[in-house]
């Protein structure tokens, strides 16, 4: 089962490699520093950096027997796995960025799996990461050269300070943007949250963040906004990618797009007169899903490399956020039951591991119950699968209306359903849950001409203090359950310790 | 006939002394291990000394014994072997045999340097880089902090090649200072560290036996290995608040470090939540948590809970993996290191009982190891420092 916390692990270990390289104070310490926090992060064997075509940092083999061809062949990824001593073939991947000094981030793990889609997004996350960082310390490395050649100090000094600044306010966006990913802000907040920044960082008067269209991938739709007609901003336009100029260029090509003359889609959007724009792509799982637009009305904007880097910066982010959305789309769909919308039966026995340790803790009891369908076969077999399936629905929210906020219903499989109830100091609650459950579930149901009665037992069984085991915590619930049906259905019974001998003397 | 073939090329031996004498204890203990080899000279002795031990006595006593083997040791929380957890003795483990080999180093003044000491003693591995299989058992100063770069810097030599297995040395609590034992004399500040190559399989495994409780807090300001905000709010606030701390807890050094011993506070990683112990750097000036080992900025933290059930059974689940990576070869012996902080939970029967689940795991193979600072085990990553775990390094 894929962990709960994995899609904010992801941003967690951003946050936690900005804070690291960031306060690194020359190139080959920040170097050093994101192998092994990358190496850490992915719980990977081998990470290196290779810039330039050179092998700049490793970990992960005996010092000095790197295998710097093999490393160069997975930053170019001219393969996919490297041998690593003392462990054997590992899964190899690599992330890479452009510019003045192409780099590449490498790292291997020694597992099974290769590594998933959200590793993968998180690598590429890092690469950039480390992109700006090596970029601004360049630039600092060379402010400082020219400044201790030059005569002219004090404003040397000055732009020192700026460039500082500006790096640090950078981080500061970055920072404010993945701890609201990792909150779990809603998606549209975080967006706008992106766009802000990217207006008040780069200055640009328009901001634009376009994405395909979920249904027409032929189509892009405007999400979030800097400077936009206010007319417009009530029904957010869509616009064929073909038309969309440059932020369509940018979706077509994966690269950023830099134009230095105005650019009619946006004027149409805008109040006009934009002089110059650019955009980077942004991607949702590795796929290219939209792009990320600054654009100015200044009549001398230029954007230099840095500029460039901030906005694959903040397009890398909205990456982020879009993946880590989809992931919890997905997890939600993992962990739930595709027909009636309730747990599933991973979920519900993983959550019930960690409600018996807790309960271990606070000194409660946990209960649940087992609740199998009395009559349910027939329907299924007579009427076939899609009354059944609806039946099925008809049932979970039955069963859904009768246990309390905070107890957890689950579809186990075919027509069994579980219930948990936590923070119990006795049978009470549980018992009182099961009367209703019966009730509720021996009321006819009508599904298209049909009128059923399908009746439930439901076997009850609680926690024993001392002794946190789900397997035995559902055989007893199990056991009750099939006292409930051999003594006619219909009915619950509390699991008591005679019964197994009872069922085993049947 | 096979497996007694494989016994005589590599043979452990444990003994364990509690007499008050410490040469006398060391030569005790000594010969009980030297036994395991049945009159083979040793290859490496290891002694896990309680701290109100004259340690020179030891040293001396043991070097008498050792035919020109190495001696290392350090210093405990107490100690463990055959016949059950021990406070104030001496238990001196034994490996020998023409299927073992050993190389030792020491790195000594280490703070402020850890990362180099880590890397100059992990280069007593590669004398022995032909043998198929190799571990290196680190021993460290529990007082030492930053232990996380000793090992960094060991991994920086050795890459995944070689596992990293071992423990800081404790001293009973006092905090005062802790001792080891290497290079013929008795150290503190310092790494020692011996390579054991072998011609059949080693395993090294590790586990804790704690789980999250409620939401998980960020860590929102940290630096120098210290939290100082999460969520935004005082460190040390939000942790006490969020286990519902008693309100001496918040103003009461003795009565924090009380609470947190048995309450780490646990870090994501991506294969599970590793814990780290708060209970020894108290700040409530300044009301930051801290202390066992680096937590990062942007991280993600929960408060953490375990009872002896939940850590007796990551003691069986340690020796289980240990056990079953040696790939159906028979043990030899096990070093077995748990964190001094469980004691705290376990209480002395509890230990009692871990004592009892070890005994059953090694059956009549003997093991020893000790109450530590912080346990040493590489496994997978780079990382290899842990809280409040179990760890156990199995030899075929």
């Amino acid at each position: 089962m894929v962990p709960e916390t994995t899609p904010s692990l992801q941003i967690q270990q951003l946050v936690e490699l900005l804070a690291v390289v960031s306060t690194l104070p020359d190139e080959a310490s920040a170097v050093r520093g994101a192998v092994e926090r990358a190496a850490q992060a992915l719980e990977a064997e081998v990470a290196a950096v290779v810039v330039d075509g050179r092998l700049a940092a490793s970990v992960g083999f005996p010092a000095g027997r790197a295998p710097e061809a093999d490393l160069i062949a997975v930053a170019h990824r001219q393969r996919a796995y490297v041998e690593v001593p003392g462990l054997g073939v590992c899964h190899a991947l690599s992330a890479s960025w452009g510019g003045t000094h192409p780099g590449h981030l490498v790292l291997a793990r020694y597992a099974d799996e290769p590594f998933s889609i959200e590793e993968r997004s998180l690598v590429r996350g890092m690469a950039r990461v480390l992109e700006l960082t090596l970029t601004m310390l360049r630039t600092l490395a060379a402010e400082h050269r020219m400044r201790q050649r030059s005569e002219r100090q004090a404003r040397e000094n000055e732009q020192l300070a700026g460039s500082l600044a500006v790096h640090n306010r950078l981080l500061q966006h970055l920072f404010d943007i993945q701890r609201a990913i990792s909150r779990r802000l809603p998606l549209k907040q975080i967006l706008d949250l992106i766009t802000a920044a990217a207006h008040t960082l780069l200055g640009d008067e328009v901001v634009r963040l376009w994405l395909r269209d979920e249904h027409d991938p032929e189509l892009v739709k405007l999400q979030s906004f800097v400077g936009l007609r206010p007319e417009l901003a009530k029904r957010l336009p869509a616009v064929p990618l073909a038309d969309a100029g440059v932020a369509g260029e940018a979706i077509l090509t994966d690269r950023v797009v830099v134009q230095a003359y105005r650019e009619p889609v946006i004027d149409r959007l805008t109040e006009g007169g934009t002089t110059a724009c650019m955009a980077a792509p942004v991607h949702e799982s590795g796929q290219v899903t939209g792009s990320l637009l600054v654009a100015s009305y200044r009549p001398d904007r230029g954007y230099s490399t840095a500029d460039e880097q901030t906005l694959r910066a903040f397009a890398g982010h909205v990456s982020i956020a879009l993946t880590d959305a989809t992931t919890v789309d997905r997890m939600y769909q993992a962990f739930h039951d595709s027909l009636t919308g309730l747990a599933s039966r991973g979920l519900f026995l993983d959550r019930l591991g960690q409600q018996l340790a807790d309960a271990e803790h606070d000194g409660t009891r946990v209960a649940l119950l087992f609740v199998d369908l009395d009559r349910f076969k027939p329907v299924n077999d007579t009427l076939g699968h899609a009354a059944g399936d609806e039946l099925l629905m008809v049932i979970a929210d039955r069963l859904r209306s009768q246990v309390r906020a905070g107890d957890l219903a689950a579809r186990l499989g075919g027509d069994e359903f579980a219930v948990m109830l936590t923070g119990l100091t006795s049978s009470g609650p549980a018992v009182a849950v099961a009367e209703r459950v019966v009730s509720a579930l021996s009321q006819p149901m009508v599904v298209g001409q049909h009128r059923f009665q399908v009746n439930a037992s439901v076997g009850i069984a609680l926690s024993q203090p001392g002794r946190p085991d789900t397997a035995d915590l559902v055989r007893r619930a199990d056991v009750a359950m099939y006292h409930a049906k051999r003594r006619g259905g219909g009915r619950y019974e509390l699991f008591a310790d005679g019964m197994r001998h009872a069922l085993a003397t049947d | 006939m096979s497996s007694e073939l494989a016994r005589k090329r590599r043979w452990m031996g444990v003994g364990r002394s509690d007499l008050a004498d410490s040469r006398a204890a060391a030569l005790a203990a000594g010969r009980e291990a030297l036994a395991g080899g049945a009159g083979d000279a040793p290859k490496l002795l290891i002694a896990f000394s309680a701290i109100g031990h004259d340690a020179a006595a030891v040293l001396d006593g043991l070097t008498g014994l050792a035919d020109g083997a190495p001696v290392l040791g350090c210093s405990t929380h107490g100690e463990i072997g055959p016949g059950g957890p021990r406070d104030g003795g001496v238990t001196v483990a034994a490996l020998g045999g023409p299927g073992f080999a050993v190389t030792t180093a020491t790195a000594k003044d280490v703070t402020g340097r850890q990362r180099e000491a880590g890397a100059e003693v992990a280069q007593c591995a590669r004398e022995l880089d032909g043998w198929p299989h190799r571990v290196l058992l680190l021993l460290t100063d529990g007082l030492v902090r930053d232990q996380e770069s000793v090992l960094r810097g060991a991994y920086g030599v050795l890459g995944a090649s070689v596992p990293l297995f071992g423990g800081a040395a404790a001293d009973g609590w006092r905090m005062t200072g802790a001792y080891l034992l290497g290079d013929g004399r008795v150290l503190s500040g310092a790494v020692v560290a011996a390579t054991i190559a072998s011609e059949a399989p080693l395993a090294v495994s590790v586990r804790h036996g704690y789980h999250r409780l409620g939401q998980p807090m960020i860590v929102t300001g940290a630096a120098n290995g210290r939290v100082y905000t999460l969520d935004d709010r005082p460190a040390l606030d939000v942790y006490l608040d969020r286990l519902g701390a008693p309100p001496e807890a918040y103003t009461d050094p003795a009565a924090f470090t009380a609470f947190a011993l048995p309450r780490p506070l646990g870090i994501q990683r991506r294969s599970g939540v590793e814990a780290r112990n708060l209970s020894t750097e108290v700040d409530l000036e300044g009301r930051s948590i801290g202390g066992g080992g680096a937590i990062d900025h942007g991280g993600l933290t929960w408060a953490m809970t375990g009872d002896e059930e939940s850590i007796l059974a990551a003691t069986d689940a340690a020796c289980a993996d240990a056990l079953a990576a040696l790939a159906g070869r028979r043990p030899v012996g096990m070093l077995t290191l748990s964190c001094a902080a469980l004691r705290a939970v376990l209480g002395d029967e509890g230990i009692r009982r871990e004592g009892e689940r070890l005994a059953r795991w090694a059956g009549d193979v003997p093991f020893a190891g000790f109450y530590t600072y912080g346990e040493i085990a590489r496994v997978r990553g780079i990382d290899g420092f842990h809280n409040q775990t179990f760890v156990v390094l199995a030899l075929a």
